[in-house]
């Protein structure tokens, strides 16, 4: 995280609920350095982590789908996310996509 | 930082069953902004107008959103409980549930309090306050911080609310959203805070207390180690 000037920033409120941040480069047209963040509440904690780990090389063009699918897959069984959804996720990373890198930093 | 050592010390301890269930009221003495475990430092507060005004930026081991403290403004206090005291409740169960007494209390003072989930207590006025959870070593640790006053200016000098945040309140001012008590009261801050004890007291016969030299150690340890270490506040960048 470094080199703020080559990150792309994305986010997402969930309607009545909390928001999620994610913070990520793009090499060779795969998901990098992806940072998750926000407001919400994971339980037990240590699954937190799951979801950085799920989005990191995802290709970018895969469609939100298919990332959903992927952070899904990645969280522990029996881990709960409250206030966000892989959905969630998956809408913060196509709108930090439809950025340029940089951008976040006005 | 004590606080939030201590947080994780007596949540433990609880869970280990060498401390009954507990209240703590918190003692405030900086102004600071506390940050939710998952939330990034970058995101939510400008780091440089916060150094210049004197305030500390912390991060605690509950997720949930990040607050602004100014130690006479807030009124804060923390639940430890075996998590049997919540079994069979969903998470968003819980969260009223260790609310309930609070916004009893508060209506009972005059104050037209309500709950809003997840975690929000709330009034016409706008946003009263917010609790947290984690869970640790089969204790479940619930905390509160409700506004009593607040330098909204000051506020918004240091936290960072973009619009994606505001996006489904209907309202694009931070400023709108802030409802502190003493709009609602004209109760002292620590006039509040003793009728909630005595409220609390009364409902599950609980008796005053204080922290054993060793809780404090032991928290004070976890301070120098950890909570004030940046690898712990900045753990997310």
């Amino acid at each position: 995280m470094s080199d703020d000037r080559s990150r792309r920033h994305g986010e997402y409120k969930t309607p009545g609920g909390k928001l999620v941040a994610v913070d990520l480069r793009v090499a060779d047209g795969l998901l990098t350095d992806v940072q998750v963040s926000g407001d919400f509440f994971v339980y037990p904690e240590e699954a937190f982590a799951d979801l950085a780990v799920a989005l990191e090389g995802a290709p970018i063009d895969g469609g939100e789908a298919a990332l959903a699918d992927r952070v899904r897959r990645g969280f522990r069984s029996g881990a709960e996310l409250l206030g966000s959804s892989p959905e969630g996720l998956a809408i913060a990373v196509g709108r930090a996509l439809a950025t340029r890198p940089g951008d976040h930093l006005g | 930082m004590m606080n939030m050592a201590l947080d994780e010390v007596l949540t433990e301890r609880v869970g280990r069953g060498v401390r009954p269930p507990t209240l703590r009221i918190w003692a405030w003495t900086d102004p600071c902004v506390v940050l939710g475990r998952f939330q990034s430092v970058r995101n939510e507060v400008d780091e440089e107008a916060a150094a210049r005004l004197g305030i500390q930026v912390v991060r605690r081991i509950s997720g949930g959103g990040a607050m602004f403290i100014q130690p006479e403004g807030a009124i804060t206090w923390s639940i430890y409980a075996p998590e049997s005291l919540v079994a069979g409740m969903s998470f968003p169960e819980s969260y009223a549930f260790l609310d309930a007494w609070v916004v009893r209390e508060l209506r009972e003072l005059g104050i037209d309090a309500w709950y809003a989930p997840l975690n929000d207590i709330v009034s016409s006025a706008g946003k009263i306050g917010g609790a947290a959870q984690a869970r640790r070593h089969g204790a479940v640790l619930h905390h509160t911080t409700m506004a009593y006053e607040m330098d909204v200016g000051l506020m918004l000098q240091v936290l960072r609310i973009g619009q994606e945040k505001l996006s489904d309140k209907g309202t694009r001012s931070a400023e709108k959203r802030v409802g502190p008590l003493a709009l609602g009261t004209r109760l002292s801050r620590s006039a509040i805070i003793d009728r909630l004890v005595e409220s609390f007291s009364t409902r599950y016969a609980a008796t005053a207390d204080g922290l054993l030299p060793e809780e404090v150690a032991e928290a004070g340890r976890r301070v120098e180690v950890r909570f004030s270490t940046p690898a712990w506040t900045h753990v997310l960048p």
